[in-house]
């Protein structure tokens, strides 16, 4: 096994190089050059920031080199790993860095710096979302499989592809609009992950002066529960017809039948063997779950006021702050690339059957 | 069965789609002025509403030839078509009568028009309705009066809007996922019927293209290149095509070992022909299954898009319309939400049954299994 996942891990490489490469191209391939594009809007600066801009650019990107000079430059700031310049700016030695993302005008800061504020909102959505998908999925998988054909399957089963439909906006609206709103129901706060007043809060729910206080955590969590709803549901939903349909493979399948015959009982047959083999296909659909997520996530963060890195990304295109944008689309595809290499490598702790074909 | 009420609601967004501009239209569809029948409908078609309504006739015609003509003519013919029409609509037409849509009922109003028969809904999607202007009621309207189902932000009718987003929505769901499906199944082909090095290169594109989120990559290259319609099908159909990559991979790879093939190329059979005759057709079937969900999500991208505000500039759609709905000042406009919602919604349904029961039918795993 140590040997597939050393395969698997050289084999990331030449797809790194290839992410790299497409985002990079988007900027490079637009109309005006890359000075222009990242320029941004040059009409309102004036001759010394302008200047200084442009200074940085060249500096960081060589404006006047050939494509394939720029997209390895670029590289180079944004790796970890690199060729660090010495104090005359000449490119000296290989060494680990601090990844140079850019640096945002707009705000004046350290792209890597906004990435490291934006991500970790980002990051708690998706580490909610994942485990309550996979709950919910596998029991109401199992639930429907048992139940095959009967009133319970089939509702289940309509329910479920009429929530799959639901766009994830739309659900979101909906949930802001009307649950969150003080003209109809305010189940849900209407924005942010906390309140204005969590500072203050005590940590767990407390009573201050007779009154009941939220504390900080009930009240983080009564802000994610929208959210999290809104992102769950189309997974779930579809999880669980993809469990459903690998129970029902599982339970005619022979080795069933034998333990049937050597007299184990029904639960056991579901959960000691069926319920084994009946996983694979939802580790192997996490690798295409989790860019979905995270491409959900950018309308979740938008509808709810979450300051993650959608929202980062929408405000930047907005303020026109190009930099921003292709740092944040490098650092989610390696994101997703690391996931996808960790549902890979759990796919094959579970399943002892596989081999890199 | 859920195939049925799938197909039904598509046929709907269809019908709306190419007869949009007889059912939305602030131009009368007929009007006798000075004494002279004339139809400013028809008059001021654009070039989308021209290409559209012309196609459909075509394509009846063709339909209905299939006993006369070859089928093979026929597609060509209607591949043809879907080109041409549009492009010599487009520098015959360009964008119609745009000019002061408020005037037809400016002219109703001082009693200029002796016979006038209005589009069901008096209103197109463009007209932001200055000449209606009401302090009293500003715009977003909520439904009732002369809106039906209320309007949007800047005054144009809801109803209208949501009548000629089918188009839009329509257009990207096909055209999106045709370069999709294209794409996809010739880089799954070569994979599969190559194998070797071809293969492998082939999945680092496939794993690269699924690892950047869609979404992303699309708002990096909006706001690099801009909004346009067309390169928003185009991008959303460049990151689309992995799926139906992987299925034709499987296919080839299975089918290339058949029989019928070994004896074709041990024929002689040159490979092109080995491909497109013998392999490709018998390899569509998890490609067709895909396609039905393929659209659903290309439209669900699409609104997504515009919802974020970064579609097509000020172009009808529902993704759109969603947008304006929660305000920032914390207004909730329900109608804004509820119709462009609903109509996402169905359009994503009935897609999504279609795709079962295409599956449920070609789907060889299927068959032998007792329901």
């Amino acid at each position: 096994m140590l040997g597939y996942v050393i395969r698997r891990l050289l084999l990331i490489i030449p797809t790194l190089i290839g992410i790299t490469l497409v985002v990079f191209g988007t900027m490079a391939l637009a109309p005006g050059d890359i000075g222009k594009n990242l320029l941004g809007d040059e009409g309102s600066m004036r001759p010394q920031e302008r200047e200084a801009v442009r200074r940085y650019l060249n500096q960081r990107f060589g404006l006047d080199k050939p494509f394939y000079m720029q997209y390895l430059r670029w590289l180079n700031n944004a790796l970890p790993l690199g060729m660090v310049t010495n104090e005359k700016g000449e490119y000296s030695r290989l060494a680990f860095k601090v990844p140079d993302l850019g640096r945002s005008f707009v705000r004046d800061r350290p792209v890597i710096d906004m990435v490291a504020d934006a991500l970790p909102a980002t990051m708690l959505l998706q580490v909610l979302t994942i485990p309550f998908i996979y709950a919910i999925a596998v029991t109401s998988g199992v639930l429907a499989a048992r139940h095959q054909g009967k009133l319970l399957d089939i509702g289940l089963g309509t329910t479920f592809l009429a929530l799959w439909s639901i766009p994830t906006m739309w659900a979101g609206v909906m949930l802001i609009g009307f649950l969150a709103n003080k003209d109809y129901a305010q189940l849900f706060p209407t924005a942010g992950l906390h309140s204005t007043a969590s500072d203050r809060m005590a940590f767990l729910p407390t009573f201050v002066g007779g009154a009941f206080q939220r504390g900080w955590l009930l009240d983080a969590l009564w802000h994610l529960a929208a959210p999290v709803l809104t992102l769950t549901y189309a997974g779930f939903a579809f999880m669980s017809k993809v469990m459903r349909a690998s129970v029902l493979d599982n339970l005619s399948a022979d080795f069933v039948r034998t333990a049937r015959a050597k007299g184990v009982s029904e639960p056991a047959v579901l959960f000691r063997h069926v319920f084994r083999n009946s996983i694979l296909p939802l580790i192997t659909m996490a690798s295409g779950l989790l860019p979905g997520l995270l491409g959900g996530s950018i309308i979740v963060e938008q509808i709810f006021s979450i300051n993650g890195m959608g929202k980062l990304s929408l405000t930047a295109i907005e303020q026109r702050d190009f930099e921003v944008v292709l740092s944040i689309t490098l650092v989610i595809s390696l994101l997703s690339l690391v996931s996808i290499l960790i549902a890979d490598i759990c796919y094959t702790i579970a399943d002892p059957r596989v081999s890199y074909e | 069965m859920g195939a049925r009420i799938g197909l039904v609601w598509v046929s709907v967004v269809l019908f709306c789609a190419i007869f949009a501009p007889f059912l939305a239209n602030s131009r009368p569809l007929l009007m006798k002025y000075d004494g002279r029948w004339s139809s400013p409908a028809i008059l001021g078609f654009a070039w989308t509403d021209a290409s559209l309504l012309i196609l459909f006739i075509l394509g009846i015609t063709l339909v209905l030839l299939r006993r006369i003509v070859r089928a093979r003519w026929l597609v060509l013919l209607a591949m043809l078509f879907a080109i041409l029409v549009p492009l010599i609509a487009y520098r015959a037409i360009g964008d119609g009568d745009t000019a002061r849509l408020g005037r037809f009922r400016q002219m109703q109003i001082a009693g200029q028009l002796q016979h006038v028969i209005w589009a069901p809904i008096p209103y197109s999607p463009e007209d932001h309705l200055r000449d209606l202007f009401d302090r009293a009621r500003p715009h977003p309207r909520p439904p009732g009066g002369e809106n039906v189902l209320g309007t949007e932000r800047i005054g144009a009718d809801m109803l209208s809007r949501l009548i000629f987003a089918c188009r839009v929505a329509l257009a990207v769901g096909f055209i999106a996922e045709g370069i999709a499906v294209v794409i996809g199944v010739v880089v799954g082909g070569l994979m599969g019927y190559f194998a070797s090095w071809v293969d492998l290169l082939g999945m680092r594109l496939v794993e690269i293209f699924s690892s950047i989120p869609s979404l992303y990559l699309l708002l990096t290259f909006v706001a690099f290149f801009g909004r346009n319609l067309y390169l928003i099908m185009l991008i959303i159909g460049l990151t689309s095509w992995t799926g139906y990559a992987y299925f034709t991979r499987a296919e080839f790879l299975k089918l290339r070992k058949q029989d019928f093939v070994q004896s074709a190329i041990a024929a002689g059979v040159p490979t092109w022909r080995v491909v497109f005759g013998h392999i490709l057709p018998n390899g569509l079937t998890p490609v067709l299954v895909s396609l039905s969900f393929g659209i659903a999500s290309a439209i669900l991208t699409e609104s997504g898009l515009s919802f974020l505000g970064l579609g097509p500039e000020d172009s009808s759609s529902w993704g759109a319309l969603l947008n304006q709905a929660v305000s920032a000042g914390g207004g909730f406009y329900w109608w804004l939400a509820v119709f462009p919602g609903i109509a996402i919604f169905l359009t994503m349904f009935s897609y999504n049954l279609i795709g079962e029961s295409l599956r449920d039918t070609l789907d060889p795993r299927f068959q032998g299994r007792a329901r």
